[in-house]
């Protein structure tokens, strides 16, 4: 494939290290669990999907000598199996709980992280009161002593229910039936939502309503680095390519602004040869390392990359 | 390692399954060092199948310097010689941790029987065992070693087996070679008794390299697929990404004008090397020399002449065009060179940096902070090798000299495994009844266990280290049916059909290990015996005033009228036959009122018989 060879020429150029795997099956979701652990899992609609717990490779986890590490492998620590299709995951930080939302059938899927063994056990369901079955619930947590589950698929659905009570913490009480596309806690009390509309909004869950909404603001889905004021962008089904944008650059004009990186790995490494190119699915940040990101495609590959901000060497 | 469990024995000459049992030798997973990072095992597996006992891999623990990186035999020799109960070993590859124990085994323990491995296995293991023996003696002054006397008296013991060759054991065992890439003349084997096998895969690789091709196995359905469990759970950075990481090294040296030193083995994956960087410097249009240490050219070729079957398509083609190692931009190295200003890529043996070329271009270079030295593989406790990739900055030379290692310490692997999908690939090919992972910790694996019996509908095992797993099997036993018999059977008319079963009579004759099923005629034949006859009569009494002629006249034409699908006959002394069943009538002796009917038949008419007896005492209609 005499593309795949040039695009990993220039691999070289642009990559501080670069790192490409093969699940057995395609992720939408890539949520860390603890800072040498990420969670994938299967989305397909008529198979048993999987949920693995990856542990990363050693290389990319340690923060001196990573020259005298030779693993470059990722280690299936846990899996487990979910008869259902897996469109969101959220891990609760500090338990050994996972939470997934997905279809058919709208409820929440709450799951333990065994101790002793590499399963991954279903062990309790949320219920969601939604009519229409092709939509599946949104989902964030808040974490706390008594960690809520944030999840709504409209706008009057939104719901906080405390993952061990299951008792209802909050409602919105709002009778807008707007479909959700993405929720994300700010801190212990605030969470942003976005719909499929466009409209943006932010959430005191100690006030009544919705505050302080957009229209048309949020159609693509944003994640912010956690060490480096970058922010990167992600157009969800556009193409097979993962774009990083600088924020701290921008002086509030909306006008056409240039990606600092454009990560391409997903479309020259496809291996499969068909027409159509594979989508990135989803992406995140490293917890510490502050340029190396991860990527998931509709074709099973997942990639670890740390891209050379060329700006850096001017 | 302990083999703690008795291992079962055949059961008698009579082919029932005998439970197969496989005992694994600890293999304890071992990081020695961060620095090192190095993962080793040690493969030592005895299986036993139908009544052959049979070592799979005889590896060294390369974390211990003691006792411990030895297996311990002593259990099975505490019953009686190893050469008395193994029927053979087999290694599956050069490398210690499958083959780093066999002198010891062999010529320490004590066993003399047959050793089996491929053919570039047995050129390069004896080479390898030389090597560790010299850095673990000369270096270390290690006691109880094998010697080099030990080695060559080991390696008398092989035979070497070609791939896809059927080889037999003995009249009962035997063994067969499949490609598993991973290294040169690395081998999956299959082992069969009768009707039951088992495939050991040692290391395999299921993706081509650039000089090997991908493991390979057809479809043959072995009772048991032993292998690693930590493929099962390594997901695989792809080999670009690998290839990527070496050229970026190699490439950013250059490019600041410092040297590369890669220390290698004589093969393989220097091989794969070279290829890669000349591709690479071609593309790029560097200049910066790369060089060969000429003992390795010289070695190599020849190793490469004789095993070039193991080598893949792509390797084969070049080799006949042109010499293996004329590369364009690689060139034979002088040890002048290393002194010469400006950067350059050198390889050089060997490989643990212990003695020898690599050393010496090593101490050179070690000073100087732009240069790098890639180590592309494990290297044994008391080596340059391993102090470095366990960090040390500071080595002790010889004549108390402190060497400072101000160059660059990178280590790679290159070596080429199976991960998850790897196992499933394989499996799907071999479509073996079960699946066994070794060397894992059993507690903790109960998802892959399920994901690879839900996958393919097999039972996966995964022993702790020490335990021992038996299998039942249902071995199928082939029967030779006589021609006769099969054509007797046609002739009743009846089509064969392969939804119904069909009931057939006919006698098993099992002699000299073959089983025959023959008419009961042949085998009275063949056997010299007599057939008996069976017939039974039974008596019906009837109430008939009239001569016994009458009587058996209305039993005829009663018969006659009911068994229409029956052949019923009337004969001249007055007996009826129904097919061979005999009816005869005669007057009771003291009752001349009653008339008794004497029903005979033959054993194989006992159906008919008892159906005709009973319809004859339900009494005859009157006469009309």
């Amino acid at each position: 494939m005499e593309s795949a060879e040039d695009w990993l020429v220039e691999s070289l150029r642009l990559y501080q290290d670069f790192h490409a795997f093969d699940l057995s099956g395609a992720t939408r979701v890539l949520e860390w669990m603890g800072d040498k652990g990420i969670l994938v899992a299967g989305y397909e609609s008529l198979k048993k999907n999987e949920i693995l717990h990856l542990i990363l490779p050693l290389r990319l986890s340690v923060k001196e000598n990573q020259g005298l590490f030779p693993e470059r492998d990722f280690k299936v620590r846990h899996g487990g199996f979910s008869d259902r299709s897996v469109f969101a995951l959220k891990h609760v930080p500090d338990t050994r709980l996972l939470v997934t939302s997905g279809l058919p059938g709208c409820y929440l899927q709450v799951w333990q992280v065994a101790e002793d063994t590499d399963v991954i056990k279903a062990v309790s369901t949320i219920d969601v009161h939604e009519t229409e079955g092709s939509l599946w619930s949104r989902v964030a947590i808040f974490s706390s002593a008594a960690p809520g589950v944030l999840h709504g698929v409209r706008l009057s659905s939104l719901k906080v229910v405390d993952l061990e009570s299951q008792k209802t913490t909050y409602t919105s009480g709002v009778g807008d039936s707007e479909l959700l596309s993405s929720l994300q806690v700010l801190d212990a009390d605030t969470f942003a939502f976005c719909c499929t509309s466009g409209r943006l909004g932010l959430v005191d869950t100690r006030q009544k309503g919705l505050q302080g909404a957009q229209e048309g603001a949020c159609s693509l889905v944003i994640s912010l680095a956690p060490a480096v004021k970058v922010a990167h962008r992600k157009a969800p089904g556009f193409d097979g390519t993962v774009q990083v944008y600088d924020v701290t650059s921008w002086d509030g004009m909306w006008g056409r602004v240039d990606p600092l990186f454009t990560h391409r790995g997903h479309i020259f490494l496809d291996d499969n040869g068909v027409d159509t190119a594979p989508l990135v699915t989803t992406h995140t940040w490293h917890p510490d390392k502050p340029r190396t990101l991860l990527s998931a495609a509709s074709d099973a590959s997942l990639h670890v990359w740390d891209w050379v901000d060329l700006r850096a060497s001017c | 390692m302990l083999l703690s469990h008795v291992v079962h024995t055949a059961a008698t000459e009579v082919c029932f399954p005998s439970p197969l049992s496989v005992l694994q030798g600890e293999g304890p997973r071992a990081s020695c060092g961060a620095g090192a990072g190095q993962d080793v095992g040690r493969s030592c597996i005895l299986v036993s199948i139908g009544g052959k006992n049979v070592m799979l891999d005889c590896g060294m623990h390369m974390g211990f310097s003691d006792d411990r990186r030895f297996p311990d035999f002593s259990y099975i020799t505490r019953n009686g010689r190893l050469t008395d109960f193994l029927d053979c070993v087999i290694i599956s590859h050069f490398h210690l941790d499958h083959c780093g124990a066999l002198p010891y085994f062999s010529e320490m323990v004590g066993y003399d029987g047959p050793i089996y491995m491929t053919q570039p296995t047995q050129a390069i293991c004896p080479i390898l065992l030389e090597d560790y023996r010299k850095i673990a003696v000369d270096k270390k002054g290690e006691a109880n070693f094998f010697t080099s006397q030990m080695i060559k008296d080991c390696m008398k013991k092989v035979v070497a087996v070609h791939l896809h060759q059927t080889v037999q054991v003995d009249d009962e065992l035997e063994i067969k070679a499949y490609y598993a890439g991973h290294v040169l003349g690395a081998a999956m084997f299959q082992i069969k008794v009768g009707s039951e096998s088992v495939v050991y895969t040692g290391d395999y690789n299921m993706t081509p390299d650039r000089h090997l091709g991908a493991a390979w196995i057809d479809k043959c359905r072995p009772n048991l697929l032993i292998t690693e469990s930590t493929y099962a759970t390594t997901i695989r950075d792809s080999k670009r990404c690998r290839e990527r990481d070496f050229l970026k090294k190699v490439h950013e040296t250059v490019e600041r004008g410092g040297k590369v030193l890669i220390p290698v083995f004589a093969l393989g994956r220097a091989q794969e090397l070279c290829i890669l960087l000349e591709t690479f410097w071609e593309r790029m249009d560097l200049k910066a020399p790369i060089y060969f240490s000429t003992g390795l050219t010289e070695k190599a070729n020849h190793y490469y002449k004789l095993f070039i079957p193991w080598t893949n398509q792509k390797i084969r083609k070049t080799f006949v065009q042109r010499n293996m190692f004329e590369f364009k931009h690689i060139k034979a190295f002088d040890r002048a060179f290393a002194d010469s200003p400006g950067p350059m890529v050198v390889f050089a043996t060997p490989g643990m940096l212990h003695a020898g070329q690599s050393l010496q271009i090593f101490r050179k270079w070690a000073g100087s902070e732009r240069n790098m030295v890639i180590m592309p593989g494990y290297c044994v406790q008391g080596t340059v090798g391993h102090k470095i990739l366990s960090g040390q900055r500071k080595l002790e030379m010889e004549g108390r000299q402190v060497l400072e290692v101000k160059m660059q310490v990178e280590y790679m692997s290159f070596s080429a495994h199976a991960d998850a999908k790897g196992i499933m690939q394989l499996v799907g090919q071999a479509e073996p009844e079960n699946v066994l992972l070794v060397h894992g910790e059993a507690k903790k694996m109960e998802f892959l266990k399920q994901k690879i019996e839900q996958e393919f509908r097999v039972s996966c095992y995964m022993p702790a280290n020490g335990e021992t797993v038996t299998l039942s099997t249902s071995p199928s036993i082939p029967v030779g049916i006589s021609l006769g018999l099969l054509k007797r059977e046609m002739a009743q008319g009846l089509l064969p059909d392969a939804k119904k079963p069909r009931l057939l009579h006919g006698t098993l004759i099992m002699k000299d290990s073959n089983f025959r099923l023959v008419s009961s005629e042949q085998a009275l034949k063949e056997l010299g015996l007599a057939e008996h006859q069976l017939r039974f009569t039974c008596r019906v009494h009837l109430h008939d005033t009239r001569k016994e002629q009458e009587t058996a006249l209305r039993v005829y034409s009663h018969l006659k009228s009911v068994l229409k699908d029956h052949c019923v006959q009337h004969l001249p002394d007055g007996s009826v036959t129904v097919e061979s069943i005999l009816i005869q009538a005669a007057a009771h002796s003291e009752d001349p009122s009653t008339k008794v009917l004497l029903v005979s038949w033959t054993y194989q008419d006992e159906e008919l018989g008892s159906y005709l007896t009973s319809l004859l005492k339900k009494g005859l209609p009157q006469a009309s």
